[in-house]
Protein backbone atom coordinates (compact mmCIF):
# COMPACT_ATOMS: atom_id res chain seq x y z
CA UNK A 1 0.00 0.00 0.00
CA UNK A 2 1.09 3.53 -0.51
CA UNK A 3 1.43 3.91 3.22
CA UNK A 4 3.33 7.14 2.92
CA UNK A 5 0.52 8.51 0.78
CA UNK A 6 -1.95 7.49 3.47
CA UNK A 7 0.17 9.11 6.15
CA UNK A 8 0.47 12.20 3.98
CA UNK A 9 -3.33 12.40 3.78
CA UNK A 10 -3.58 12.11 7.56
CA UNK A 11 -0.95 14.78 8.12
CA UNK A 12 -2.54 17.06 5.54
CA UNK A 13 -5.80 16.82 7.45
CA UNK A 14 -3.99 17.76 10.66
CA UNK A 15 -2.43 20.73 8.86
CA UNK A 16 -5.76 21.96 7.56
CA UNK A 17 -7.87 21.69 10.70
CA UNK A 18 -6.97 23.64 13.80
CA UNK A 19 -7.02 21.57 16.94
CA UNK A 20 -6.23 18.13 15.52
CA UNK A 21 -3.58 16.62 17.76
CA UNK A 22 -3.41 13.21 16.16
CA UNK A 23 -4.88 10.84 13.61
CA UNK A 24 -4.83 7.12 12.98
CA UNK A 25 -6.23 4.66 10.48
CA UNK A 26 -7.22 1.23 11.76
CA UNK A 27 -8.58 -1.85 10.09
CA UNK A 28 -12.07 -2.98 10.98
CA UNK A 29 -10.72 -5.76 13.12
CA UNK A 30 -8.86 -3.31 15.27
CA UNK A 31 -5.32 -3.34 13.95
CA UNK A 32 -3.40 -0.17 13.36
CA UNK A 33 -2.69 0.58 9.72
CA UNK A 34 -1.03 3.97 10.02
CA UNK A 35 -0.72 6.33 12.93
CA UNK A 36 0.21 9.91 13.60
CA UNK A 37 -1.16 10.06 17.11
CA UNK A 38 1.44 12.18 18.82
CA UNK A 39 1.74 10.04 21.92
CA UNK A 40 -1.56 8.21 22.24
CA UNK A 41 -1.10 4.45 22.21
CA UNK A 42 -2.00 3.52 18.63
CA UNK A 43 -2.78 -0.13 19.29
CA UNK A 44 -5.31 0.63 21.98
CA UNK A 45 -6.73 3.38 19.81
CA UNK A 46 -7.14 1.03 16.86
CA UNK A 47 -8.93 -1.66 18.85
CA UNK A 48 -11.27 0.82 20.50
CA UNK A 49 -12.00 2.60 17.23
CA UNK A 50 -13.01 -0.57 15.44
CA UNK A 51 -15.31 -1.48 18.30
CA UNK A 52 -16.71 2.02 18.47
CA UNK A 53 -17.36 2.17 14.72
CA UNK A 54 -19.23 -1.12 14.84
CA UNK A 55 -21.39 0.04 17.74
CA UNK A 56 -22.01 3.46 16.23
CA UNK A 57 -23.07 1.94 12.92
CA UNK A 58 -25.42 -0.42 14.73
CA UNK A 59 -26.86 2.51 16.64
CA UNK A 60 -27.50 4.41 13.41
CA UNK A 61 -29.20 1.36 11.96
CA UNK A 62 -31.18 0.69 15.08
CA UNK A 63 -32.73 4.14 15.14
CA UNK A 64 -33.21 4.23 11.39
CA UNK A 65 -30.93 7.19 10.76
CA UNK A 66 -29.13 5.87 7.71
CA UNK A 67 -25.42 5.80 7.05
CA UNK A 68 -23.13 6.78 9.90
CA UNK A 69 -21.21 9.92 9.02
CA UNK A 70 -19.33 10.56 12.22
CA UNK A 71 -19.17 9.48 15.83
CA UNK A 72 -17.66 11.84 18.34
CA UNK A 73 -16.89 12.01 22.02
CA UNK A 74 -16.40 15.41 23.59
CA UNK A 75 -14.58 15.51 26.88
CA UNK A 76 -13.27 18.18 29.20
CA UNK A 77 -9.90 18.09 27.48
CA UNK A 78 -10.81 17.50 23.88
CA UNK A 79 -12.64 15.39 21.35
CA UNK A 80 -12.24 12.15 19.46
CA UNK A 81 -14.08 11.49 16.22
CA UNK A 82 -14.22 8.45 13.98
CA UNK A 83 -15.21 8.06 10.35
CA UNK A 84 -15.65 4.95 8.27
CA UNK A 85 -13.26 4.74 5.33
CA UNK A 86 -15.51 2.93 2.92
CA UNK A 87 -16.23 -0.50 4.36
CA UNK A 88 -12.63 -1.30 5.11
CA UNK A 89 -11.15 0.90 7.78
CA UNK A 90 -11.77 3.64 10.28
CA UNK A 91 -10.17 7.06 10.56
CA UNK A 92 -9.67 8.34 14.09
CA UNK A 93 -9.20 12.05 14.70
CA UNK A 94 -8.06 13.30 18.10
CA UNK A 95 -8.51 16.96 18.90
CA UNK A 96 -7.99 19.40 21.70
CA UNK A 97 -10.65 21.63 23.27
CA UNK A 98 -10.48 24.04 20.36
CA UNK A 99 -10.92 21.48 17.59
CA UNK A 100 -12.53 23.23 14.63
CA UNK A 101 -15.35 20.75 14.10
CA UNK A 102 -16.93 22.73 11.26
CA UNK A 103 -13.73 22.67 9.28
CA UNK A 104 -13.09 19.06 10.24
CA UNK A 105 -16.39 18.04 8.69
CA UNK A 106 -15.64 20.03 5.55
CA UNK A 107 -12.13 18.72 5.13
CA UNK A 108 -12.81 15.15 6.19
CA UNK A 109 -14.86 14.04 3.22
CA UNK A 110 -12.23 14.61 0.53
CA UNK A 111 -9.62 13.12 2.84
CA UNK A 112 -11.78 10.04 3.40
CA UNK A 113 -12.34 9.69 -0.33
CA UNK A 114 -8.60 9.81 -0.97
CA UNK A 115 -7.91 7.33 1.82
CA UNK A 116 -10.56 4.99 0.53
CA UNK A 117 -8.92 4.98 -2.90
CA UNK A 118 -5.48 4.39 -1.38
CA UNK A 119 -6.71 1.52 0.74
CA UNK A 120 -8.81 -0.02 -2.04
CA UNK A 121 -5.82 0.20 -4.34
CA UNK A 122 -3.92 -1.97 -1.92
CA UNK A 123 -6.54 -4.65 -1.48
CA UNK A 124 -6.04 -8.00 -3.25
CA UNK A 125 -9.39 -7.47 -4.95
CA UNK A 126 -8.32 -4.17 -6.45
CA UNK A 127 -4.91 -5.48 -7.45
CA UNK A 128 -6.56 -8.30 -9.36
CA UNK A 129 -8.24 -5.79 -11.67
CA UNK B 1 -29.83 38.98 20.10
CA UNK B 2 -30.47 38.75 16.40
CA UNK B 3 -30.87 35.27 15.08
CA UNK B 4 -30.39 35.84 11.39
CA UNK B 5 -29.30 32.68 9.65
CA UNK B 6 -26.39 33.08 7.27
CA UNK B 7 -28.14 30.75 4.90
CA UNK B 8 -30.97 33.18 4.35
CA UNK B 9 -29.32 36.43 5.31
CA UNK B 10 -27.63 37.68 2.20
CA UNK B 11 -27.69 41.27 3.35
CA UNK B 12 -25.66 41.59 6.53
CA UNK B 13 -22.60 39.77 5.28
CA UNK B 14 -19.18 40.91 4.25
CA UNK B 15 -15.97 39.90 2.68
CA UNK B 16 -12.49 40.64 3.79
CA UNK B 17 -11.73 43.24 1.17
CA UNK B 18 -9.84 46.33 2.26
CA UNK B 19 -12.25 48.61 0.42
CA UNK B 20 -14.75 48.41 3.25
CA UNK B 21 -12.26 48.13 6.06
CA UNK B 22 -12.33 44.35 6.14
CA UNK B 23 -13.68 42.58 9.17
CA UNK B 24 -12.58 45.41 11.43
CA UNK B 25 -14.67 47.79 9.39
CA UNK B 26 -17.61 45.42 9.52
CA UNK B 27 -17.39 45.13 13.30
CA UNK B 28 -17.21 48.90 13.65
CA UNK B 29 -20.32 49.30 11.50
CA UNK B 30 -22.27 46.73 13.51
CA UNK B 31 -21.08 48.34 16.72
CA UNK B 32 -21.96 51.80 15.46
CA UNK B 33 -25.50 50.60 14.80
CA UNK B 34 -25.76 49.30 18.37
CA UNK B 35 -26.27 45.76 17.08
CA UNK B 36 -26.81 42.67 19.18
CA UNK B 37 -25.95 39.69 17.05
CA UNK B 38 -23.40 37.01 16.28
CA UNK B 39 -21.01 37.24 13.35
CA UNK B 40 -19.65 34.00 12.00
CA UNK B 41 -16.24 34.68 10.52
CA UNK B 42 -15.09 32.34 7.78
CA UNK B 43 -11.37 31.85 7.47
CA UNK B 44 -8.51 30.34 9.34
CA UNK B 45 -8.94 30.11 12.26
CA UNK B 46 -12.20 32.02 11.90
CA UNK B 47 -14.71 32.05 14.70
CA UNK B 48 -17.86 33.66 16.00
CA UNK B 49 -17.91 37.18 17.38
CA UNK B 50 -20.80 38.10 19.67
CA UNK B 51 -22.05 41.66 19.92
CA UNK B 52 -24.41 43.04 22.55
CA UNK B 53 -25.79 46.57 22.30
CA UNK B 54 -22.91 47.57 20.05
CA UNK B 55 -20.24 46.12 22.32
CA UNK B 56 -18.36 42.85 21.92
CA UNK B 57 -19.32 40.38 24.62
CA UNK B 58 -17.64 37.22 23.41
CA UNK B 59 -15.64 35.47 20.72
CA UNK B 60 -15.30 31.76 20.11
CA UNK B 61 -12.48 30.61 17.87
CA UNK B 62 -10.44 27.47 17.38
CA UNK B 63 -7.44 29.77 17.29
CA UNK B 64 -7.25 30.76 20.94
CA UNK B 65 -8.18 29.09 24.23
CA UNK B 66 -11.35 30.25 25.88
CA UNK B 67 -11.98 30.76 29.56
CA UNK B 68 -12.72 27.10 30.23
CA UNK B 69 -9.42 25.96 28.77
CA UNK B 70 -7.51 28.71 30.54
CA UNK B 71 -9.02 27.87 33.91
CA UNK B 72 -8.81 24.09 33.64
CA UNK B 73 -5.52 23.61 31.84
CA UNK B 74 -3.76 26.07 34.10
CA UNK B 75 -5.09 24.24 37.15
CA UNK B 76 -6.89 27.33 38.36
CA UNK B 77 -10.09 25.28 38.65
CA UNK B 78 -10.62 21.56 38.94
CA UNK B 79 -12.73 19.77 36.39
CA UNK B 80 -15.08 18.68 39.17
CA UNK B 81 -15.65 22.31 40.21
CA UNK B 82 -16.21 23.35 36.63
CA UNK B 83 -18.66 20.54 35.92
CA UNK B 84 -20.59 21.24 39.11
CA UNK B 85 -20.83 24.92 38.27
CA UNK B 86 -21.84 24.14 34.70
CA UNK B 87 -24.64 21.81 35.81
CA UNK B 88 -25.87 24.20 38.46
CA UNK B 89 -25.84 27.17 36.08
CA UNK B 90 -27.80 25.22 33.48
CA UNK B 91 -30.33 24.05 36.04
CA UNK B 92 -30.70 27.48 37.60
CA UNK B 93 -30.82 29.43 34.36
CA UNK B 94 -27.78 31.47 35.38
CA UNK B 95 -24.73 32.29 33.33
CA UNK B 96 -21.73 30.11 34.03
CA UNK B 97 -19.69 33.13 35.03
CA UNK B 98 -22.27 34.10 37.64
CA UNK B 99 -22.27 30.57 38.96
CA UNK B 100 -18.48 30.46 39.25
CA UNK B 101 -18.59 33.68 41.24
CA UNK B 102 -21.52 32.47 43.34
CA UNK B 103 -19.52 29.40 44.31
CA UNK B 104 -16.49 31.50 45.22
CA UNK B 105 -14.47 29.76 42.57
CA UNK B 106 -13.70 33.13 41.01
CA UNK B 107 -13.98 36.66 42.31
CA UNK B 108 -16.37 38.91 40.42
CA UNK B 109 -13.59 41.19 39.27
CA UNK B 110 -11.37 38.25 38.48
CA UNK B 111 -14.04 36.63 36.31
CA UNK B 112 -14.52 39.82 34.35
CA UNK B 113 -10.79 40.34 33.94
CA UNK B 114 -10.26 36.78 32.75
CA UNK B 115 -13.16 37.00 30.31
CA UNK B 116 -11.89 40.33 28.99
CA UNK B 117 -8.37 38.95 28.56
CA UNK B 118 -9.62 35.81 26.82
CA UNK B 119 -11.84 37.94 24.58
CA UNK B 120 -8.96 40.18 23.53
CA UNK B 121 -6.89 37.10 22.78
CA UNK B 122 -9.66 35.51 20.71
CA UNK B 123 -10.28 38.67 18.68
CA UNK B 124 -6.55 38.93 18.09
CA UNK B 125 -6.47 35.30 16.88
CA UNK B 126 -9.33 35.86 14.46
CA UNK B 127 -7.98 39.12 13.05
CA UNK B 128 -4.39 37.88 12.85
CA UNK B 129 -5.54 34.90 10.80
CA UNK B 130 -7.06 34.68 7.36
CA UNK B 131 -10.51 36.22 7.05
CA UNK B 132 -12.53 35.10 4.03
CA UNK B 133 -15.79 36.76 4.97
CA UNK B 134 -18.45 36.97 7.61
CA UNK B 135 -22.19 36.79 8.08
CA UNK B 136 -24.72 37.04 10.85
CA UNK B 137 -25.33 33.71 12.47
CA UNK B 138 -27.75 32.18 14.90
CA UNK B 139 -25.64 31.59 17.98
CA UNK B 140 -25.71 32.50 21.65
CA UNK B 141 -22.65 33.57 23.56
CA UNK B 142 -21.94 30.88 26.16
CA UNK B 143 -20.10 33.17 28.59
CA UNK B 144 -20.87 36.80 27.77
CA UNK B 145 -18.70 39.56 29.13
CA UNK B 146 -20.76 42.10 31.04
CA UNK B 147 -20.53 44.93 30.36
CA UNK B 148 -19.37 44.21 26.81
CA UNK B 149 -15.99 45.46 25.68
CA UNK B 150 -15.75 48.54 23.51
CA UNK B 151 -14.98 47.42 19.94
CA UNK B 152 -12.55 50.31 19.50
CA UNK B 153 -10.45 49.09 22.40
CA UNK B 154 -10.51 45.46 21.28
CA UNK B 155 -9.66 46.24 17.67
CA UNK B 156 -6.94 48.65 18.72
CA UNK B 157 -5.49 46.07 21.08
CA UNK B 158 -5.41 43.53 18.26
CA UNK B 159 -3.50 45.96 16.06
CA UNK B 160 -1.10 46.78 18.88
CA UNK B 161 -0.36 43.10 19.43
CA UNK B 162 0.30 42.47 15.77
CA UNK B 163 2.63 45.46 15.67
CA UNK B 164 4.43 44.27 18.79
CA UNK B 165 5.01 40.86 17.26
CA UNK B 166 6.18 42.38 13.99
CA UNK B 167 8.69 44.50 15.89
CA UNK B 168 10.37 41.50 17.51
CA UNK B 169 13.76 40.42 16.27
CA UNK B 170 13.87 37.55 13.81
CA UNK B 171 11.26 36.23 11.44
CA UNK B 172 7.65 36.76 12.49
CA UNK B 173 6.11 33.96 14.50
CA UNK B 174 2.74 32.69 13.36
CA UNK B 175 0.18 30.79 15.45
CA UNK B 176 0.44 27.94 12.94
CA UNK B 177 4.21 27.58 13.18
CA UNK B 178 5.48 24.39 14.78
CA UNK B 179 7.93 24.57 17.61
CA UNK B 180 10.75 22.26 18.64
CA UNK B 181 12.71 22.61 21.87
CA UNK B 182 16.48 22.74 21.61
CA UNK B 183 18.38 19.98 23.33
CA UNK B 184 19.20 20.58 27.00
CA UNK B 185 22.82 20.90 25.90
CA UNK B 186 21.88 24.10 24.11
CA UNK B 187 20.23 25.41 27.25
CA UNK B 188 23.58 25.55 28.99
CA UNK B 189 24.78 27.96 26.34
CA UNK B 190 21.82 30.26 26.89
CA UNK B 191 22.38 33.42 28.89
CA UNK B 192 20.08 32.19 31.62
CA UNK B 193 18.60 28.84 32.56
CA UNK B 194 14.88 28.51 31.71
CA UNK B 195 12.57 29.08 34.64
CA UNK B 196 9.92 26.57 35.71
CA UNK B 197 7.23 27.93 33.39
CA UNK B 198 9.61 27.97 30.46
CA UNK B 199 10.73 24.43 31.22
CA UNK B 200 7.11 23.34 31.18
CA UNK B 201 6.63 25.04 27.83
CA UNK B 202 9.84 23.56 26.42
CA UNK B 203 8.66 20.13 27.46
CA UNK B 204 5.64 20.56 25.22
CA UNK B 205 7.59 21.81 22.19
CA UNK B 206 7.89 18.50 20.38
CA UNK B 207 7.87 19.72 16.80
CA UNK B 208 4.29 18.57 16.27
CA UNK B 209 2.55 21.26 18.24
CA UNK B 210 1.91 24.63 16.73
CA UNK B 211 2.08 27.84 18.75
CA UNK B 212 -1.70 27.69 18.91
CA UNK B 213 -1.57 24.07 20.14
CA UNK B 214 0.89 25.08 22.86
CA UNK B 215 -1.43 27.85 24.04
CA UNK B 216 -4.22 25.29 24.40
CA UNK B 217 -1.98 22.69 26.02
CA UNK B 218 -0.84 25.15 28.69
CA UNK B 219 -4.05 27.07 29.09
CA UNK B 220 -2.35 30.35 28.33
CA UNK B 221 -3.21 33.07 25.86
CA UNK B 222 -2.19 32.84 22.23
CA UNK B 223 -0.50 36.23 22.24
CA UNK B 224 1.40 35.49 25.44
CA UNK B 225 2.54 32.18 23.97
CA UNK B 226 3.66 33.84 20.74
CA UNK B 227 5.70 36.38 22.70
CA UNK B 228 7.24 33.80 24.99
CA UNK B 229 8.23 31.53 22.14
CA UNK B 230 9.75 34.40 20.18
CA UNK B 231 11.87 35.21 23.23
CA UNK B 232 12.86 31.59 23.72
CA UNK B 233 13.87 31.44 20.07
CA UNK B 234 16.06 34.48 20.55
CA UNK B 235 17.80 32.63 23.38
CA UNK B 236 18.33 29.59 21.19
CA UNK B 237 16.00 27.44 23.26
CA UNK B 238 13.47 26.61 20.55
CA UNK B 239 13.41 26.30 16.79
CA UNK B 240 10.30 27.55 15.05
CA UNK B 241 9.39 25.98 11.73
CA UNK B 242 7.26 28.07 9.41
CA UNK B 243 3.62 27.23 8.87
CA UNK B 244 3.24 23.93 7.08
CA UNK B 245 6.69 22.58 7.86
CA UNK B 246 7.17 19.86 10.41
CA UNK B 247 10.51 19.55 12.09
CA UNK B 248 10.32 15.98 13.36
CA UNK B 249 9.44 12.70 11.76
CA UNK B 250 5.87 12.41 12.85
CA UNK B 251 5.10 8.79 13.05
CA UNK B 252 6.36 5.36 13.54
CA UNK B 253 5.57 2.84 10.86
CA UNK B 254 2.68 0.58 11.49
CA UNK B 255 5.10 -2.30 11.36
CA UNK B 256 3.32 -3.66 8.35
CA UNK B 257 5.76 -5.09 5.83
CA UNK B 258 5.41 -3.36 2.51
CA UNK B 259 5.50 -6.67 0.71
CA UNK B 260 2.85 -8.16 2.91
CA UNK B 261 1.52 -11.31 1.38
CA UNK B 262 -1.98 -12.56 1.34
CA UNK B 263 -1.56 -14.05 4.78
CA UNK B 264 -0.72 -10.60 6.13
CA UNK B 265 -4.07 -9.21 5.22
CA UNK B 266 -7.07 -8.96 7.38
CA UNK B 267 -10.52 -9.89 6.29
CA UNK B 268 -11.07 -6.21 5.57
CA UNK B 269 -8.42 -6.34 2.94
CA UNK B 270 -6.00 -4.29 4.97
CA UNK B 271 -2.59 -5.42 6.08
CA UNK B 272 -2.15 -5.73 9.77
CA UNK B 273 -0.16 -7.36 12.50
CA UNK B 274 -1.23 -10.77 13.61
CA UNK B 275 -0.56 -10.83 17.29
CA UNK B 276 -3.47 -9.94 19.48
CA UNK B 277 -2.15 -7.29 21.85
CA UNK B 278 -3.76 -8.77 24.90
CA UNK B 279 -3.26 -12.45 24.37
CA UNK B 280 -0.58 -12.79 21.75
CA UNK B 281 -2.91 -14.91 19.67
CA UNK B 282 -3.87 -14.14 16.11
CA UNK B 283 -6.65 -11.63 15.76
CA UNK B 284 -8.91 -12.68 12.97
CA UNK B 285 -12.34 -11.59 14.10
CA UNK B 286 -14.78 -9.74 11.96
CA UNK B 287 -18.00 -9.97 13.92
CA UNK B 288 -19.20 -7.12 16.07
CA UNK B 289 -19.09 -9.37 19.10
CA UNK B 290 -15.37 -9.73 18.67
CA UNK B 291 -14.93 -5.97 18.33
CA UNK B 292 -16.87 -5.55 21.48
CA UNK B 293 -14.77 -8.13 23.30
CA UNK B 294 -11.58 -6.37 22.23
CA UNK B 295 -12.95 -3.04 23.36
CA UNK B 296 -14.12 -4.38 26.70
CA UNK B 297 -10.71 -5.93 27.24
CA UNK B 298 -9.18 -2.51 26.74
CA UNK B 299 -11.65 -0.87 29.04
CA UNK B 300 -10.83 -3.15 31.97
CA UNK B 301 -8.76 -1.55 34.73
CA UNK B 302 -5.09 -2.30 34.47
CA UNK B 303 -5.20 -3.99 37.84
CA UNK B 304 -7.31 -6.72 36.27
CA UNK B 305 -4.17 -8.06 34.67
CA UNK B 306 -4.34 -6.54 31.21
CA UNK B 307 -1.01 -6.72 29.48
CA UNK B 308 -1.80 -3.57 27.55
CA UNK B 309 0.20 -0.45 28.10
CA UNK B 310 -1.46 2.74 29.24
CA UNK B 311 -3.31 4.90 26.81
CA UNK B 312 -0.75 7.67 26.78
CA UNK B 313 2.94 7.98 26.38
CA UNK B 314 5.19 10.80 27.31
CA UNK B 315 5.56 13.33 24.56
CA UNK B 316 8.54 12.57 22.37
CA UNK B 317 11.63 14.35 23.54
Amino acid sequence: MAEDALLAEMQALREKVAGITGTAVASLDGLIVREDTGGVNPDNLAALSATWLSIAQRMSNEVGQGVLREAMTRSSRGSVAIYAIGGRAVLVVIGDEGLDTDRLRRECQPALDAMRVLIAGDSPHAQAH
Amino acid sequence: MSTADPADAAGPAGRAGPEDGGLEGGIRRYAGAGSSCALRVAGNPGGIIFLADGGICGCQTPGAPGLEVILLRSGRLTEADWEAAFSSAAAGGRSLTEELVRRDLLGAGEAEALLRTALADAIFAVLAGRVDGWAEAAADCPMPLAPPARPGWLLGESIRRRQALAALAGPPVSPRDRVTAASPGAWRQAASWPDAGQLELLGLCNGRRTVRDLAFARGSGLYATLLELARLRDRGLVAIAADGAESVSPSRSSGIPSDAGESDRTVAGLPGRHADHASGTPRTGTAGRRYLAAGIQLLRPRSSGSALPGGHRDPPS
